[in-house]
């Protein structure tokens, strides 16, 4: 029982990693990762969101019915989403500043309503509850990796958050004077993504023949 | 019937306890919401003002760009403007802060609310962005396009050429307007 609660934990990492395996999400991901900061705060959303839409819809799966659970999961999610977006605004401005549009996105970002359907709806609150936390942890390393290439070679800068004397930017000598403006525009996020994801199938193709 | 009924009632429970979730929690954000944006606005202004003494505020109607006007003052005559200004970026509306002379020559500008992209135009709010336009306006043009820039500054703005052109044309329409004004009083 507790090998199957550590399961659901540890899929998401990267069995099942919602960016490279699963591919959902992508619209934030290649958004957001401009910025090792924006992608930690996409994160820090993401989770939230997740992890209660998946207790609440897993609570209230018995009490929903099919034909109406499309419309009640979507006024859970945009509910969730609308908290995150007004406690964010008020208690880390910098953080909601620099997610903008991509806050709101949430919504109909395929993790949550992906992962609602599939799992939350059909298993109890427990493993809904891990299978959300570890699908977080799972999109918070896929657009982390992406957002640090991205960010490193497109900018030469690492941005992470400002703490006393530390402005929160810390610039890569080289990569700074040098860098490759591909990488911050769309096209570069996609060129990027599509080798990520090339080398993830490469290696999980490399252990199945093994 | 009865079962249409049931779904009904189901989705108006679900819709209600959500309803009182976001008020709650509007609640207890709105408030700190608003002081942040007064703080930022104030920020803003003794950012822009270039040390001279703010006036009051006065909302300006039917122009395009411009949505209120503070005189800056400097030993008790009028020596400049600061503009509130706003325009049409990538995700919708954007406002800014741009100070002027009396002859329409942008002293200094900044970004107060947007919704551009992040890693794009989002770069609008970095300090160095508006130093493109300083001295701009009066004996020079506002450059309105990217071919109007140095090669750096161009580059800079690569892939953010909507947000570039709305502050451009805001920072224009301010001066445009702070010339209408007059000279010094």
């Amino acid at each position: 029982m507790k090998g199957n609660h550590m399961k659901e934990l540890t899929k998401g990492f990267f069995k099942e990693n919602p960016v490279f395996v699963i591919v959902l999400g992508l619209c934030p991901v290649l958004g957001v990762s401009t910025q090792v900061s924006n992608a930690i705060g996409m994160t820090a959303g993401v989770f939230f969101v997740l992890l209660f839409s998946n207790i609440i819809i897993s609570a209230l799966r018995n009490v929903i019915p099919g034909s109406i659970h499309i419309p009640a999961y979507i006024v859970v999610i945009a509910s969730l989403v609308t908290v995150t977006e007004m406690v964010m605004h008020a208690f880390v401005p910098a953080v909601y500043s620099a997610l903008g549009v991509y806050l709101p996105l949430i919504v109909v970002n395929c993790i949550i309503l992906g992962r609602a359907e599939a799992f939350a709806s059909k298993n109890t609150m427990l493993d809904s509850a891990l299978d959300a936390i570890g699908m977080s942890i799972g999109f918070g390393m896929g657009i982390t990796l992406i957002a640090l290439i991205r960010e490193l070679f497109g900018s030469g800068t690492i941005t992470l958050f400002p703490v006393g004397d530390f402005g929160g930017v810390i610039n890569i000598p080289w990569f700074y004077d040098n860098p490759v403006r591909v990488l911050s525009l769309a096209p570069g996020a996609l060129l990027l993504m599509g080798y990520l994801k090339a080398f993830f199938d490469w290696n999980t193709s490399r252990k199945k023949g093994k | 019937m009865k079962k249409n009924i049931r779904y009904a009632f189901i989705l108006l429970t679900i819709c209600a306890v959500c309803a009182f979730a976001l008020g709650w929690t509007n609640s207890i954000t709105s408030p700190v919401i608003a002081r942040q944006e007064i703080e930022n606005k104030n920020k803003a202004l003794q950012a822009v003002s270039n040390g001279w003494e703010i006036g009051e505020q006065k909302e300006v109607a039917g122009e395009s760009f411009v949505t209120y006007m503070i005189p800056l003052t400097s030993a008790g005559k009028t020596s400049g403007y600061i503009v509130g200004l706003k325009g049409a970026g990538y995700g919708g509306e954007l406002t800014l802060v741009g100070s002027y002379t009396i002859e329409g020559e942008l002293l200094f500008a900044q970004m107060l609310t947007n919704s551009e992209t992040p890693g794009l135009g989002k770069k609008s709010e970095n300090e160095g962005y508006m130093d493109k336009f300083k001295g701009t306006g009066a004996t020079s043009v506002v450059p309105t396009t990217k071919d109007m820039l140095s090669d750096s500054d161009a580059a800079a703005v690569s892939g953010s050429s909507v947000t570039f052109s709305a502050v451009a044309k805001a920072i224009k329409g301010g001066s445009d307007y702070v010339k209408t004004l007059g000279g010094a009083k």
